[in-house]
């Protein structure tokens, strides 16, 4: 508080505003951010949850000014961030097409004539007359992207958006994106964690973790290198109740697994307490398709109480899945499998580097150490 | 600070640290200028959004905007006529003197609620999307400007029942209501930043205006001694809200210097707060 009114008042009288050194309790969220986008380019950011990949698109779009350095835009900036933005629900369909295409910085011209491609793009039909606030969330979403994809913005900030709606509409959404692409001259800013998305779409990745840049690569290379920075961030959330990673039949850990070769998947429970029985379930998750292979076991039911530094081991023959990234989420129970007593949605990465012809079943062994 | 450039038809933006100021006063009237007009359309849209939203599943609809008038006036007649109190005097019917009052009143305080709490009321939009602040903080005045013209038209018929004819000045009562639009308008500007970061301000913003509407003339004449007096006499809302009823119930008023002051300082607080709202805009948004 104190400090916003030191700033509102360095601003009012035209002093400088000093932004460039931290206060107490202050922390860059961005720090030593260079790059260049060119005019057609199509550039993607990665990183993990909290690295200031959201606050430099805010920035980019003119939200935030930045307390050190110097943003420049050519063109007109559009945002495709924030679905449905200055929706009422007591609007219909349409008249919400004007406020939100108005919000977005459409002029009433452009509006009057991209109106119907609008509608058709929405695919809502008749509903366009009605209250927004009978839409069921696809309708709704449909909508909002219908008129912000519609806004032709010479350079485009997309902000995660496409983690919403049904499959086909998220097909619809990409492809028109890949289009505006294609046509040339428009440059896209991609921020996402889908990385199928990005090695399609992106000319060049940008890679962020802790609100600095660490790569600015070809999309294939960045994705390479994001396995191992991953793998470091997301122990620190868990590693204190179990760890877990792969060991190839050599001992060595790795995240980068072979079909043909055989694995051990290693979980270390640490301090894990359990009132009735263990029962263990994980899934491995395959960013591209969505899917998933789900692995459980009730071989420990009887195993209870506290247990300390036990290693579970699960022993791959083959890994014979498709290929690509992969997470492994991970539910300890307690007595059934349905009482879940630690359950982790993302935990480690890892990546199947050659591919199966068909997806197979995966042959576990389970066995319990000290 | 934000440049923008003409260069082949594309804008250039850039985004620095220093703001605006250091290039000079005239260019942030420029902007602003240049801001408010950009924008027109979006602050039609968001003014139609706000006033079709909010009478949209009423039975009532606008004629919402007289409920509030006639209750009030109805009151002060009630505690009038059984002399409970005692409005002093007052050259013309209480009621058509009341329903004027009211309706400068209401412009004046609806303007200023809805403009604080225009950018506190906005939502995550405002974080996310960048779009004009100024244009949303205009467009909640919309609501407050067309119940006064309801008002009005309630005033009208006030006049024919009353078989009261009021003087030809009636006419300019659009331009009397400007400098009080321009004041609440002004006020309106800061207190939507304050209240963006510190809800509290909208809540007393809400009973300061409630208090101030019993301390200033206006369902009452003003006072000739005591401190209400004094008060009144440097109160600028007293003015602006007095002086055109008394022009055109009498056609003659002795407050016209005053008037005159007050809408020149409404107007300077208005280009004050209007250059306040432009250079801070950004950094507010920082913690809202």
């Amino acid at each position: 508080m104190a400090y916003g009114i030191q700033d509102i008042g360095r601003n009012l009288l035209g002093l400088g505003s000093r932004s460039n050194v931290l206060r107490n309790d202050e922390f860059w969220a961005l720090r030593n951010i260079f790059f260049n986008v060119k005019k057609g380019e199509t550039v993607g950011i990665v990183g993990p949850n909290g690295s200031g990949k959201t606050t430099l698109l805010k920035l980019l779009n003119g939200i935030f000014w930045p307390d050190e350095g110097k943003i420049s835009l050519r063109g007109r900036v559009g945002a495709l961030i924030e679905v449905g933005a200055g929706f009422h629900p007591l609007l219909t369909g349409k008249e919400n097409i004007y406020v939100n295409a108005a919000i977005l910085g459409m002029t009433r011209n452009e509006v009057n004539d991209k109106f119907d491609s609008i509608v058709e793009f929405a695919d809502i039909g008749d509903f366009i007359h009605i209250p927004v606030k009978y839409y069921s969330s696809g309708m709704f979403v449909r909508l909002g992207f219908a008129v912000a994809i519609h806004c032709n913005p010479d350079i485009l900030l997309i902000d995660e958006i496409l983690a919403v709606g049904d499959i086909a509409f998220q097909n619809k959404c990409l492809n028109k994106i890949s289009n505006i692409a294609e046509e040339g001259g428009k440059s896209i800013i991609f921020v996402s964690h889908d990385m199928n998305a990005i090695s399609l779409l992106c000319d060049r990745c940008l890679l962020m973790d802790k609100g600095a840049l660490i790569l600015n690569e070809k999309p294939n290379e960045v994705i390479e290198k994001l396995s191992a920075i991953f793998v470091n961030e997301k122990e620190d959330m868990f590693s204190d109740i179990l760890q877990i990673y792969f060991i190839d039949d050599a001992g060595r850990k790795t995240s980068e697994l072979h079909c043909k070769s055989g694995y051990n998947l290693v979980i270390d429970l640490m301090d894990v307490i359990l009132e009735k029985g263990l029962f263990v379930a994980f899934s491995f998750i395959n960013f591209e398709n969505k899917f998933s292979y789900r692995l459980q076991t009730d071989a420990f039911k009887n195993v209870k109480g506290r247990l300390k530094d036990k290693r579970l081991s699960i022993r791959f023959k083959e890994f014979g899945i498709p290929k690509g990234y992969y997470t492994i989420r991970l539910a300890i129970s307690d007595g059934t499998y349905i009482n879940r007593k630690y359950h982790f949605e993302e935990t480690i990465y890892f990546r199947v580097v050659d591919s199966t012809e068909a997806p197979r079943f995966l042959e576990a062994e389970w066995s319990m150490t000290d | 600070m934000i440049e923008y450039l003409n260069n082949m038809a594309e804008t250039l933006t850039t985004y620095e640290p220093d703001n605006s100021l250091r290039k000079g006063y005239l260019l942030i009237f420029a902007e602003i200028f240049n801001d408010i007009k950009k924008n027109r359309w979006l602050t039609y849209q968001l003014f139609k959004r706000d006033f079709l939203g909010l009478y949209k599943q009423t039975y009532m609809g606008i004629m919402w905007a007289l409920v509030i008038p006639i209750f009030s006036v109805g009151i002060f007649i009630i505690l009038n006529t059984s002399g409970v109190l005692s409005v002093g005097n007052i050259r013309a019917p209480y009621p058509i003197y009341a329903v004027m009052g009211m309706m400068f009143w209401q412009l004046f305080s609806g303007v200023l609620i809805s403009a604080s709490n225009s950018l506190a009321g906005a939502g995550p939009t405002i974080v996310k999307i960048n779009f004009s602040k100024k244009s949303l903080v205009i467009a909640s005045l919309g609501k407050s400007l067309l119940s006064f013209f309801i008002q009005l038209v309630l005033l009208v018929v006030l006049f024919f029942v009353y078989r009261d004819t009021p003087g030809f000045e009636i006419i300019l009562i659009p331009v009397f209501m400007l400098p009080v639009l321009i004041f609440a308008l002004g006020l309106g500007f800061i207190f939507s930043l304050l209240n963006a970061i510190l809800r509290d301000i909208g809540n007393i913003l809400s009973i300061l205006a409630t208090f101030l509407m019993f301390l200033t003339p206006i369902f009452y004449a003003k006072p000739s001694e005591g401190i209400l007096s004094t008060i009144t006499q440097y109160n600028i809302l007293y003015y602006l809200v007095s002086v055109p009823r008394d022009i055109i119930l009498l056609q003659t008023t002795s407050g016209l210097v005053g008037f005159v002051i007050s809408s020149l300082v409404s107007f300077a607080i208005l280009i004050v707060c209007l250059i306040v709202f432009h250079l801070t805009e950004t950094r507010i948004i920082e913690r809202v």
